[in-house]
C-alpha cells in the first residue's frame, strides 16, 4: 500500500491556472504595498487582468486532455471545470477592465484603489475552485472563498449608505444560506460516511432499498444543501437579497455578482446534481439514482425563479434593480435545462451562460457608462438617450433585446437551444411558462429601449464616454450579434464539455 | 485543379471583398480605382469558375459534382444546415453566366456610369448582388440559397432605386420589393412544408438539394403537389410571371447595366435555376409540372403582345425579358431542365446585349428612351448598331444563332416530351413570331427610317469600355448555341449531356428514356418539320416587321384607327396594374385606415389594460411578499412595495425577514418532504374521488 500523501508533485502541473492566479494576487499584494495607495489604480488592475490571462491560457492548454482527478478526490480537472473557469475568466476579466474607468470605483477616497482588484481576484480564485470541486467540503470552502471577498466588494464604497447596507444585507443572508448548506453537508456525510460525490453517489443508489426514515433524511439534507447553491445564483427562494444587493453594490461589481458569481455557482449546482445524484446512461442521458423526483423539484424552482423575477421587474424604475429581478428570471431560465438529465439539456445550459455573461455584462456596462456621465440609474434620465448617445443607446437596445430572446441576437439562440431541449425532454409545461415568462419580459426590457428612442430627451447635451469602455462596449454588442448569426463554434465547445461530465 | 474542391468560397469571396473595399475605403481610392476594382474581382471570379468548369471536364460524368462544406451554421440534433457550396454541372452554367456577363457589365457600367456622383455606391451595390448571387447559384441547400434569394431580391430593390430621388423610381423599387416579397413569402411557406413534410414522411430532415430530390419520390403525391406550386410561387415572383410579372417593367427606372444584368441575365433567372434544382422534387409532382409550363407558356404570349405596342425601348425589352422567361419555365415545365437552361444561357447573352445596346442608344442620344424620337442611328453608331443586330437575330430565332438553338430545342420538348402538350407548343410557337415582330419593330424604329430625334441631339458612339463589352456578347451571341445543337442537325447536343448528371440524375430517370419516348413520337420526321415551321415563323415575323414598319408606316396606324379600343387595351399592359391597384393595393389601404381606427379604439384600450392589469399583479404580488414576510415575522402588515421608500433607507430588519421567508419556504419543503409518503395516497384519493 502507498502511504497517504495529499499533494502528489507532479498535480501540481494540473493545477496552473489556479496556481497563477495565486501568484498574481500575491504579486498585487506586493506591488499594492510597494506603490503609494493613489498610483496603484492601475498597475494592479493591469497585473491581475495579466494573471487572469495568463490563467485562461493555461486553462485553454488543457481543454481536451482526459479528466483527472487530483489531491485524493479533492477537485477535478475536466472540460467541464475548465469551460466554467474561462467563463469565469472571462467575467472577471471584463468586469476588473471596466472598474478602471467606473467613477463609482476609481472616485472613492479609499486608500489603496489596488485592494478592489485583489478582492476581484481572489473571489475569481474562489470560482475556478468550485466548479472544479469534487468533494463537498472543497465545495463548501471554495464557495465562502468565493462570497467573503464578494461581501467585502459590495460594501467596498466605504462611505456610501447603499453600499454599506447593501453589504450587511448580503452578508448576513450569506451567512444564513451557508448555515443551511454546511448543515445540510453535515448530514449528507453523516448518512452516506463520505464527503466525495463518488461516495454520495453510489450511497444515493443504495437508498431505493432502504426504509422511508433515512430516505426523508437525506432529502432533508439535500434540500438544505441545494439553498447554499440556490443562493448563490439567486433562485427561488433565496432571491431576495439579490435586488437589493445588486441596487447598492458598485455597478461592476453587481455585474460580477449576475454573471461570475451565477455562473460558478450554476457550475457547481450541475456538478452536484449530475455527479452525486444521477449516472450517467447510454444516448447521452442522465438517470437520476434511487428514484428521487428532484428533477421536478428544480424545475419547480426553476418556472417558480422566472415568473417571480419577471412580474416584479414590470414594476420596477430604477435600471440596475430591474436587471437584477431580470437576472433572477435568468437563473430561473438556465435551471430550466436542468431537470431534463440530458447532455442537450446541460449543453443548453452552459450555451445560455456564456451568451448571458456577454449580453448581460453588456447591459450592466452600459448603465456604468451612463452613471459615470452623471445619470444614475433611474430610467426616467434614459430619456431621449438615442438623441443625445447613439452609440451607448444602440448597444444598449441590442444587449436588452438579446436578453428578450429576440433574433438575431445571441440571446435567442441561447433560448432556443433551451426549449429545443425542453420539448426533446418532453418537460412542455416548464416550456411553455418558460415562453410566456419571455413575452412579460419584453414588456420591461422594450420599456427601456421606448424611453431611450421614443421620447424627447430632457436636456440635448450629448453624453461623452471613455474611449476604453466604448470599445469594450462595441465588442460586447458585435459578440452577441456574432453569436446570433454564427453560434456553432462555442455551441460545439460546449457540447463537448458538457458531454464529458459524469464520464 | 483539385486545389479548388475544397476553395470554391473564394468565388463569392472576390464580390464581398470588392463591397467591403468600396464601402470603407471608396473614397479614399476613388472612382477610377473602385471601377477597375470591382471588374477585377468579378473576373477573377469569372476565373475561377473556368477553374471550375475544367476541374469537372476532368471528372467522369457521373461523379461530376464537388461539395465544399467550409463552415458550419446551424446544427441541432441529427440535423444539419452548413456553408457548403456546391458545383455540379448545372451551377458550373450558372456560375460562367453570372461571372462572365457580370464582368461585360461591371466593365460597361465603368462608362456608362462615369458621370454618376454615387458611381462608389453603384459598384458596391452591383458588387453585392454578384456575391449574393454566386451564393444563390452555389447553395447546397435550401437556407444557403434562401439567403442569396433575399441578397440579389435586397440589391434589386436597391439598383431600381437607385436614383431614388425620382419619387417614380424609389416608387419602383418598393413595388418590385413589395411583389416580390408575395412571392418570398410562398417560397418560404413551400421550404418549411418540404422541410416538415420530409421529416414526416421520410424521417430524415434535411435541406441538402441532392438529398430532397432524392427523398421526394417517397413524398405523398398531395404534398408534392402543394409544395411545388409554393415553390413555384417563389420563382414567379422572382422571374416575373403571371401573375407577379408586374414588377419588372416598372424596374426598368434603374441605371440601363442593372437591367442588363439583374433584371435580364441573372437575377430574374434565379427561379429558373430553383425549379431545375428541385428537378427530382417537380418530377415526383407532375401536376406542378403542368402547372409550371402552362404558367410559362401563356406568359410568354401574354407579354409578348404587350411588348408589340410599347414605345420605351425599355419597356419593349422588359416585356421581351417577361416573354423569354416564360420559355424557360415552359422549358423547365415539361421536364427539359437542360433545355431551360441552356435558353437562360443564351438568354442572359442576347438579352445582356439588347439591355446594353439600348443603354449604349440611350447614352448616345442623352437619356432618350422613346423609339418616336429615335431612327436612323445606324451610321452614327455603328458598333452598337453591328452588336445589337446580331443580338437581334439571335432573340428572333434566326436559324444558326444561339436562340434559335434554345428556343426550338424548348418547343420541340413542349411538343414532344411525356409532360408536353402540343396545345403549350402552339403558344409558344405564336409567341416565337410575336417575338421576331416586335423585335424587328424596335430595330426599325431605332436604326433604321428617318431620324426623328431633335436637331441639337447629336448622337454619338459610346466609349471604347462600352463597345467592348457589346463585341464579346455578340460573338457569344452568334457562337454560344453550339454547344447545344440538336442531334437532328448532326450535332452532339453537347449542352444537354453536359447537364444530365445535375438534373436528369437527380431526377432518377436517365435521358435514354426520353429519347425512347422520343421515338416513339417517331420521329426525326416530325421534329424537323416543327423546326422547319419555327424558322418559317420567325422569318416570317421579322418580314412582316421590317415590311410594316420601313416601308408601309401606314398599316399599323390603320390597324390602330380601326381598332382603337384593342390597341388602347395593349397599350396599357391589359389594365393589369389597374386592376392590381383597384383589387389589392387600394383595399389594402382601406383594410390599413379600418385597422388602424380598430388599433386606436380595441387594441390600445386592450393593451393599455393589459399593462394595468400587469402593474396590479405585479403590485399585488409585492403586496403579498410583504404582508407575508412581514406577518411571519411581527405579526404586522404594514408597507407594501409600491411604497418604494424602504430602498435607500439602512433596514437590517429587512434581511432578516428575507431570510425568514427563505427559512420559511425551506422548512415548507422539508415538510413536504417527509410527510409526503402520508400525503400522496390521499391526494391521489382525492384526485380520483374528484374525476
Amino acid at each position: 500500500m502507498t502511504p497517504f500523501q495529499l499533494v502528489k508533485p507532479e498535480e501540481l502541473a494540473y493545477l496552473l491556472p489556479e496556481l497563477i492566479l495565486v501568484g498574481t494576487l500575491i504579486w498585487s499584494l506586493l506591488l499594492e504595498l510597494i506603490l503609494r495607495p493613489r498610483q496603484s489604480r492601475f498597475p494592479v488592475a493591469g497585473f491581475t487582468l495579466l494573471g487572469l490571462l495568463a490563467a485562461a491560457v493555461a486553462d485553454l492548454r488543457l481543454l481536451g486532455e482526459p479528466a483527472r482527478t487530483l489531491f485524493s478526490g479533492m477537485i477535478v480537472r475536466d472540460d467541464f471545470a475548465i469551460i466554467f473557469q474561462l467563463l469565469a475568466a472571462f467575467a472577471a476579466g471584463l468586469v476588473v477592465f471596466a472598474s478602471i474607468w467606473t467613477r463609482e470605483v476609481s472616485d472613492q477616497p479609499t486608500a489603496g484603489q489596488g485592494e478592489y482588484y485583489l478582492l476581484i481576484l481572489g473571489a475569481t480564485i474562489g470560482m475556478f475552485f468550485l466548479v472544479a470541486a469534487q468533494n463537498l467540503l472543497m465545495l463548501y470552502l471554495s464557495m465562502e472563498l468565493l462570497s467573503l471577498p464578494s461581501y467585502l466588494l459590495v460594501a467596498w464604497p466605504k462611505r456610501s449608505r447603499p453600499a454599506t447596507e447593501a453589504g450587511i444585507k448580503y452578508v448576513v443572508y450569506g451567512a444564513g444560506a451557508s448555515c443551511a448548506m454546511i448543515y445540510g453537508i453535515s448530514l449528507l456525510y453523516g448518512l452516506s460516511g463520505s464527503l466525495e460525490l463518488h461516495d454520495l453517489n453510489a450511497y444515493v443508489a443504495g437508498l431505493s432499498d432502504q426504509t422511508a426514515l433515512p430516505v426523508a433524511t437525506f432529502l432533508v439534507a439535500l434540500l438544505l444543501t441545494l439553498a447554499g447553491f440556490l443562493f448563490k445564483i439567486a433562485a427561488f427562494p433565496l432571491f431576495q437579497w439579490a435586488p437589493d444587493v445588486y441596487q447598492g453594490a458598485p455597478t461592476p461589481i453587481t455585474a460580477f455578482l449576475a454573471v461570475g458569481s451565477k455562473a460558478a455557482g450554476m457550475g457547481a449546482l450541475l456538478r452536484f446534481l449530475y455527479l452525486g445524484l444521477c449516472v450517467r446512461g447510454s444516448a447521452d442521458l442522465f438517470t437520476a439514482l434511487g428514484g428521487l423526483h428532484w428533477p421536478m423539484l428544480i424545475a419547480v424552482i426553476s418556472a417558480l425563479t422566472m415568473t417571480a423575477g419577471n412580474l416584479i421587474a414590470l414594476a420596477q424604475t430604477n435600471a440596475k434593480r430591474l436587471l437584477a429581478y431580470s437576472s433572477i428570471a435568468h437563473a430561473g431560465y438556465i435551471l430550466m435545462g436542468i431537470p431534463l438529465l440530458s447532455v442537450a439539456g446541460l449543453t443548453a445550459v452552459i450555451f445560455y451562460l456564456a451568451v448571458y455573461l456577454v449580453m448581460n455584462l453588456g447591459a450592466f456596462l452600459s448603465v456604468i457608462m451612463l452613471e459615470n456621465q452623471g445619470l444614475p440609474p433611474e430610467i426616467k434620465n434614459y430619456r431621449g438617450l438615442g438623441a443625445r448617445s447613439p452609440a451607448i443607446a444602440i448597444a444598449f437596445s441590442v444587449f436588452l433585446f438579446s436578453l428578450t430572446g429576440i433574433p438575431p441576437l445571441g440571446g435567442f439562440i441561447g433560448k432556443f437551444y433551451l426549449f429545443a431541449a425542453l420539448i426533446q425532454g418532453r418537460l412542455y409545461w416548464l416550456a411553455v411558462v418558460g415562453v410566456l415568462n419571455s413575452v412579460v419580459s419584453l414588456y420591461y426590457y422594450a420599456n427601456i429601449v421606448r424611453r431611450m428612442f421614443l421620447e424627447k430627451p430632457l436636456d440635448e447635451t450629448p453624453v461623452p464616454a471613455s474611449p476604453m469602455l466604448r470599445g469594450l462596449l462595441a465588442v460586447l454588442a458585435l459578440i452577441t450579434l456574432a453569436l446570433g448569426l454564427y453560434w456553432i463554434p462555442l455551441y460545439q465547445l460546449v457540447e463537448f464539455a458538457a458531454s464529458t461530465l459524469g464520464l | 485543379m483539385e486545389w479548388v474542391d475544397t476553395h470554391l468560397w473564394t468565388i463569392p469571396l472576390m464580390p464581398l471583398l470588392g463591397v467591403l473595399v468600396h464601402i470603407f475605403l471608396g473614397g479614399t481610392l476613388g472612382k477610377k480605382l473602385v471601377g477597375i476594382l470591382a471588374c477585377l474581382l468579378v473576373f477573377i471570379s469569372f476565373g475561377l469558375s473556368v477553374v471550375v468548369l475544367l476541374r469537372l471536364l476532368e471528372l467522369p460524368a457521373e461523379e461530376r459534382h464537388l461539395l465544399d462544406n467550409f463552415l458550419p451554421w446551424i446544427r441541432v440534433g441529427a440535423f444539419s444546415a452548413d456553408w457548403a457550396f456546391r458545383a455540379d454541372t448545372l451551377s458550373a452554367v450558372m456560375l460562367l453566366v453570372v461571372t462572365g456577363v457580370g464582368f461585360l457589365i461591371h466593365v460597361y457600367s465603368t462608362g456608362y456610369m462615369h458621370d454618376d456622383p454615387k458611381y462608389i455606391r453603384f459598384f458596391a451595390y452591383l458588387n453585392l448582388f454578384t456575391f449574393s448571387m454566386l451564393v444563390l447559384v452555389l447553395a447546397s441547400n435550401v437556407f444557403l440559397m434562401f439567403i442569396g434569394w433575399e441578397g440579389v431580391g435586397l440589391c434589386s430593390y436597391l439598383l431600381i432605386g437607385f436614383w431614388f430621388h425620382d419619387l417614380n423610381n424609389a416608387t419602383a423599387g418598393m413595388k418590385a420589393f413589395i411583389v416580390n416579397r408575395v412571392g418570398d413569402w410562398s417560397f418560404l411557406c413551400g421550404v418549411l412544408l418540404l422541410f416538415w413534410s420530409l421529416g414526416k414522411y421520410t424521417g430524415t430532415y434535411t435541406v441538402d438539394f441532392y438529398e430532397i430530390n432524392r427523398l421526394a419520390p417517397e413524398l405523398p403525391a398531395g404534398i408534392a403537389l402543394a409544395v411545388g406550386l409554393l415553390l413555384f410561387g417563389g420563382a414567379a415572383g422572382k422571374s416575373a410571371q403571371i401573375p407577379l410579372y408586374v414588377w419588372l417593367p416598372d424596374a426598368m427606372a434603374g441605371p440601363t447595366p442593372v437591367s442588363a444584368l439583374i433584371h435580364a441575365a441573372t437575377m430574374v433567372t434565379a427561379g429558373v435555376y430553383m425549379i431545375a434544382r428541385f428537378s427530382g422534387l417537380y418530377l415526383s409532382a407532375p401536376d406542378a409540372m403542368m402547372v409550371v409550363a402552362t404558367v410559362g407558356a401563356l406568359t410568354a404570349l401574354f407579354s409578348a403582345t404587350i411588348a408589340l405596342a410599347q414605345n420605351d425601348i425599355k419597356k419593349v425589352l422588359a416585356y421581351s425579358t417577361v416573354s423569354q422567361l416564360g420559355y424557360m419555365f415552359l422549358g423547365v415545365g415539361v421536364g427539359a431542365f437542360s433545355a431551360g437552361i441552356f435558353h437562360l444561357m443564351t438568354h442572359a447573352f442576347f438579352k445582356g446585349l439588347l439591355f446594353l445596346g439600348a443603354g449604349s442608344v440611350i447614352h448616345g442620344l442623352h437619356g432618350e428612351q422613346d423609339l418616336r424620337r429615335m431612327g436612323a442611328l445606324k451610321s452614327k453608331m455603328p458598333w452598337t448598331w453591328l452588336t445589337f443586330m446580331a443580338a437581334w437575330l439571335a432573340i428572333a430565332g434566326f436559324p444558326g444563332l444561339s436562340g434559335f438553338f434554345s428556343k426550338d430545342e424548348i418547343l420541340w420538348q413542349a411538343f414532344s416530351s411525356e409532360h408536353g402538350h402540343w396545345a403549350l407548343w402552339l403558344v409558344g410557337f405564336i409567341a416565337a413570331g410575336l417575338t421576331a415582330f416586335y423585335m424587328t419593330r424596335l430595330v426599325v424604329m431605332t436604326f433604321y427610317g428617318e431620324s426623328r430625334w431633335p436637331e441639337h441631339a447629336h448622337p454619338h458612339e459610346s466609349p471604347r469600355n462600352m463597345t467592348v463589352p457589346l463585341a464579346v456578347l455578340a460573338v457569344l451571341c452568334v457562337i454560344g448555341g453550339y454547344v447545344g445543337v440538336p442531334a437532328i442537325l448532326h450535332g452532339a447536343n453537347y449542352f444537354e449531356h453536359w447537364m444530365e448528371p445535375a438534373v436528369t440524375w437527380a431526377a432518377g430517370h436517365g435521358g435514354a428514356e426520353a429519347a425512347e419516348h422520343a421515338a416513339e413520337l417517331g420521329s426525326h420526321g416530325l421534329e424537323a418539320l416543327l423546326m422547319a415551321a419555327s424558322v418559317g415563323v420567325a422569318l416570317l415575323g421579322i418580314g412582316i416587321g421590317w415590311w410594316m414598319y420601313s416601308r408601309r408606316r401606314d398599316i399599323p396606324e390603320a390597324a390602330f384607327q380601326r381598332w382603337p379600343n384593342l390597341y388602347r387595351w395593349v397599350l396599357n399592359k391589359y389594365y393589369v396594374d389597374e386592376l392590381y391597384q383597384w383589387l389589392v393595393v387600394d383595399n389594402l389601404l382601406r383594410l390599413t385606415r379600418l385597422s388602424g381606427r380598430f388599433d386606436l379604439a380595441v387594441i390600445d384600450g386592450a393593451v393599455n389594460g393589459s399593462a394595468w392589469l400587469t402593474e396590479r399583479v405585479s403590485a399585488i404580488s409585492g403586496w403579498i411578499d410583504n404582508t407575508f414576510v412581514d406577518g411571519a415575522v411581527n405579526g404586522v402588515a404594514e408597507v407594501t412595495r409600491a411604497a418604494g421608500g424602504r430602498l435607500r433607507l439602512i433596514q437590517t430588519g429587512r434581511v432578516q425577514q428575507y431570510l425568514t421567508f427563505a427559512a420559511a419556504m425551506v422548512a415548507i419543503g422539508v415538510a413536504g418532504i417527509i410527510l409526503w409518503p402520508s400525503i400522496q395516497p390521499w391526494l391521489a384519493e382525492l384526485w380520483s374521488g374528484a374525476i
